[in-house]
């Protein structure tokens, strides 16, 4: 019987080539048609070391972890047993290995799973062979699995070339014959992996944070001050090039501080600008989010977050940055808050910010996370496009001076740019008064604090306050990495006879509470699930009566993601 | 040294003067001190911009907090009044999204050197063509009277009983040592001579800084015998940033004029687009 989609792991010390595996498994498969989904675990070596790319490939789309994986390729056992607690099998699980790597380890023996041998080193390399190219047993391993799940050579093929491409005909076609080789070994293992036919659509291989890039750059982002910071480097890496050839820049900071003032700065005088960090440098930047709020300046400031406090866990995921994202600043400080709802949605999350805090002037928080992030996942090419929203600069026929803060009227005033005649305005930190010079009164702090607070209760984000599916009187509630294993719980839930709503949130804040009621009318019974310890978006929505009080709270902290096995297992 | 002169600002220098001091005056009043130091920067200022050309709309200053950085709601340009100590990065900011514009970023020696230290190095390291100016009065005015990194060591005050103890920093030499590309010293007693170096500030390409003695009379009266202590330079040096180095250290910090200008090379301009959407789109095909 054919599959409907097959989950594999690559694993290996460094320089083994485990991501590399990995990537070209999945690309394989997306050029096949096929959907997926990649992510990855590294050990603590600061380059270099162990890794194990964890990859599920599939006829439908494919947004969560999977509860178990089908097989685990070990490209050798160095240190390899760490990531087990990470890397669910059972007896049903095949152990693939070349028994030149010697046993397989305790920790990964211990699932039962069939141990199946695979020699992966060829016989006709030379050392100087393989020192110059690569020990391609990663491309051996590759082109294995892809061809026991049934992908055809040519797109196998075709997938080491765009991976090693740019190194040169060589390596890519001594890459190629490994593959090739690996996928000519499959038969004779007996195995049976395949997948039944793909939809064969047009299909994009994007990670969570090239779509927050992408979005980016599709709302008119053209200026970017950051400092680098795991697990948002990649995303800003990815994106400096494209910036740049789009006319646009990106400056390093000397840290946090100056990366959102750099952002502000650029942001004030009428490009669109970003900042992009994760939790130590969002602490950081609370300062001057106070200020983008206070002086009414728009800014993206993207937040995908990692396990924390402190420093945390660098590499792993974890949503506990919502209370920081929702809340962080001193004084009244209300500012938009959007968590994209899967990878694919990075992308038009992002887009929606620009506009929204091209539109509101206030600060927008996009709070993706490192399971979102880093994961690569082929999709259908994103075409979900915001509608463009668009700064108001005019100030034409204001009085003399400008009124850049005036309190009377639409709570969102005209911000001329800098160099407009007659319209000269200082963005002010301090409560100023409708001209924005500093005033200390109380009738016009209260005045100010109104106004802003007015933008953010006046902002309507229509449709895209999230989204419903599936019916029934439970429902979760979800955000950002949480939403895929929330939607496939619920989808076996259904299969299982058991109709369940998820609720995902993409509008964190302020809490579409219209929206939010109309989407639990019916609903007897509400489960928030969340990846922090503290349920800080269940307080959150509590604060906001936006659920009733006996709503229940899954919270757990990172960084194991959730699984719908554990949702079906708490919501049935 | 490959580092080649910028001359983005000599491009861009007016042709005409038509503005007067008076166009630069925002007309708020100033909540300084009566006799504050400070008054006498904005006079130069505004001097200096009327004689420069350009409109207020074509100026923007930038400022931290503290005292002197109250400056830029005093004039009538546009303006950008942030928090303490990052003046300098947002100024950069506007300046890199927005060359047209001419930026200048004034602020005190709290918020310059102090908390906003930092970005000092690393503006002067990336010179990017704007002005900085510093009121320094060796304290911290705004929080009524606390040594900054300025201040002389015996300096008492109630922080710090008996003095700080410590050698006050040279913002001049740090300057030079991290890449401005011009470093001057003005004294707010002599708004004129100070309008002419910020008009040669201007001028000048890349990251220009001029440090200015600006008394604090209310928590450092003393410094009323600044006007008896400051003199012109007898020294300016071009391109040798040692030679300029050996200047500035050796100065008792009462020299007043242009002490350094260099030829750095200013952070580089933004690229022509080169792209479109589409094509960063069609990298996404597996
Ligand atoms: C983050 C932060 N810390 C502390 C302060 C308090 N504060 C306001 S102004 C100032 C010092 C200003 O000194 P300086 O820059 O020399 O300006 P002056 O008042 O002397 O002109 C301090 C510490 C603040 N506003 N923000
Ligand atoms: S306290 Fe000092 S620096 Fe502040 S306004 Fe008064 S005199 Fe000027
Ligand atoms: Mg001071």
């Amino acid at each position: 019987m054919s599959r409907r989609s097959i989950a594999v792991v690559f694993a290996g010390s460094g320089g083994s080539g485990a991501m590399t595996a990995g990537a070209v498994f999945l690309r394989a498969a997306a050029r096949a048609g096929y959907f997926g989904m990649m992510t990855q675990l590294f050990g603590a070596q600061v380059r270099g070391g162990e890794s194990a790319s964890l990859v599920q490939i599939g006829v439908d789309p494919i947004e969560a972890q999977p509860d178990r994986f089908d097989a685990f390729v070990a490209l050798d056992w160095d240190k390899v047993e760490q990531f087990a607690a990470e890397i669910p099998l059972d007896d049903t699980s095949l152990i693939i290995a070349d028994p030149a790597s010697g046993p397989v380890p305790p920790g990964i023996a211990k699932a039962k799973g069939r141990v199946v041998s695979l020699a992966m080193t060829g016989a006709g390399e030379s050392k100087l062979d393989r020192a110059l190219l690569g020990k391609r047993v990663n491309m051996f391993a590759a082109g294995c699995l892809a061809a026991l799940c049934g992908l055809p050579e040519q797109h196998i093929a075709g997938a080491v070339e765009a991976a090693f491409g740019s190194k040169g005909q060589d390596v890519a076609a001594a890459n190629t014959a490994r593959a090739l080789a690996g996928a000519q070994a499959a038969p004779a293992l007996a195995l049976d992996l395949k997948l039944a036919p793909p939809r064969h659509n047009e299909r994009w291989l994007i990670s969570g944070n090239q779509a927050v890039a992408l979005g980016a750059l599709r709302g008119g982002v053209r200026f970017v001050g950051c400092y680098p910071i795991t697990p948002a480097t990649d995303l800003v890496e990815w994106l400096a090039p494209h910036l740049i050839k789009l006319g646009g820049r990106l400056v390093l900071g000397e840290d946090e501080l100056a990366s959102i003032n750099l952002a502000l700065g650029a942001s004030y005088g009428g490009v669109p600008a970003m900042t992009v960090t994760s939790g130590p440098g969002f602490s950081l930047m609370v300062e001057s989010l106070g200020l983008a709020i206070a002086a009414e300046i728009p800014l993206v400031l993207v937040d995908v977050m990692r396990a924390g406090p402190s420093t945390g866990i660098a590499s792993k995921t974890e949503q506990s940055d919502v209370n920081l994202a929702i809340y962080g600043a001193h004084g009244d400080a209300p500012r938009v808050v959007l968590a994209p709802l899967s990878v694919a949605d990075c992308a038009a999350t992002t887009e929606y910010a620009v506009y929204v805090t091209e539109s509101l002037q206030v600060p927008v928080i996009v709070l993706s996370d490192q399971m979102l992030g880093q994961a690569t996942a082929v999709v259908d090419p994103v075409s979900d496009r915001p509608a463009p929203l668009k700064r108001k600069i005019n100030g034409a026929g204001a009085s003399q001076p400008f009124k850049r803060y005036a309190t009377s009227g639409d709570a969102i005033t005209p911000m001329p740019l800098p160099g407009t005649p007659d319209h000269e305005w200082v963005a002010e930190g301090l409560t100023h008064n409708e001209a924005g010079l500093p005033a200390s009164g109380a009738a016009m702090h209260a005045a100010q604090i109104h106004k802003r607070a007015r933008k953010i209760r006046e902002f309507d984000a229509g449709e895209r306050w999230g989204e419903v599916t599936g019916e029934g009187d439970t429902a979760i509630l979800a955000f950002g990495s949480t939403v895929g294993p929330a939607r496939e719980a619920a989808r076996r839930l259904a299969e299982a006879g058991r109709q369940v709503r998820v609720i995902a949130l993409r509008l964190l804040a302020p809490l579409p509470v219209k929206q939010l009621a109309q989407a639990l009318t019916g609903v007897r019974r509400i489960v928030v699930i969340e990846q922090n310890d503290t349920g800080q978006l269940y307080r959150h929505l509590l604060g906001n009566k936006a659920v009733p009080v006996d709503a229940e709270s899954v919270a757990r902290p990172g960084p194991l993601p959730f699984r719908p096995s554990e949702i079906v297992n708490y919501v049935a | 040294m490959t580092d080649t002169i910028t001359t983005a600002s000599a491009a861009t220098e007016p042709q005409h003067c038509v503005y007067d001091a008076k166009d630069f005056a925002s007309g708020a009043h100033p909540v300084w001190c009566p006799g504050c130091g400070d008054f006498g920067v904005l006079a130069g200022l505004e001097r200096a911009l009327a004689k420069y050309g350009r409109g207020p709309h074509e100026v923007v200053l930038v400022s931290g907090i503290g005292c002197s950085s109250r400056l830029p709601g005093y004039m009538s340009t546009y303006g950008f009044h942030g928090v303490h100590g990052r003046a300098l990065a947002a100024g950069t900011g506007l300046k890199l999204a927005r060359p047209d514009l001419e930026v200048i970023v004034v602020g005190g020696d709290g918020d310059g050197y102090s908390i906003g230290g930092n970005h000092f190095i690393h503006t002067c390291r990336r010179n990017p063509d704007m002005l900085y100016v510093v009121m320094d009065n060796r304290v911290y005015g705004m929080t009524k009277g606390q040594p900054s990194p300025t201040t002389e060591p015996d300096w008492d005050s109630d922080i710090a009983p008996g003095g700080i103890g410590l050698r006050p920093f040279n913002p001049l030499a740090v300057a030079i040592a991290a890449g401005a590309n011009y470093v001057a010293r003005g004294f707010s007693g002599d708004p004129n001579g100070l309008a002419e170096l910020i008009v040669d500030g201007l001028k000048w390409p890349g990251f220009a800084f001029i440090e200015v003695l600006s008394p604090c009379i209310t928590f450092r009266p003393e410094q009323r015998d600044w006007k008896k202590m400051v003199r012109p330079s007898t020294l300016s040096v071009e391109q040798d940033r040692a030679a300029a180095t050996a200047l500035v250290l050796a100065d008792d910090g009462f020299s007043l004029g242009v002490l350094y200008r260099g030829d750095r090379a200013s952070i580089a301009p933004a690229l022509p687009t080169e792209t479109t959407m589409g094509d960063v789109e069609r990298e996404f095909a597996p």
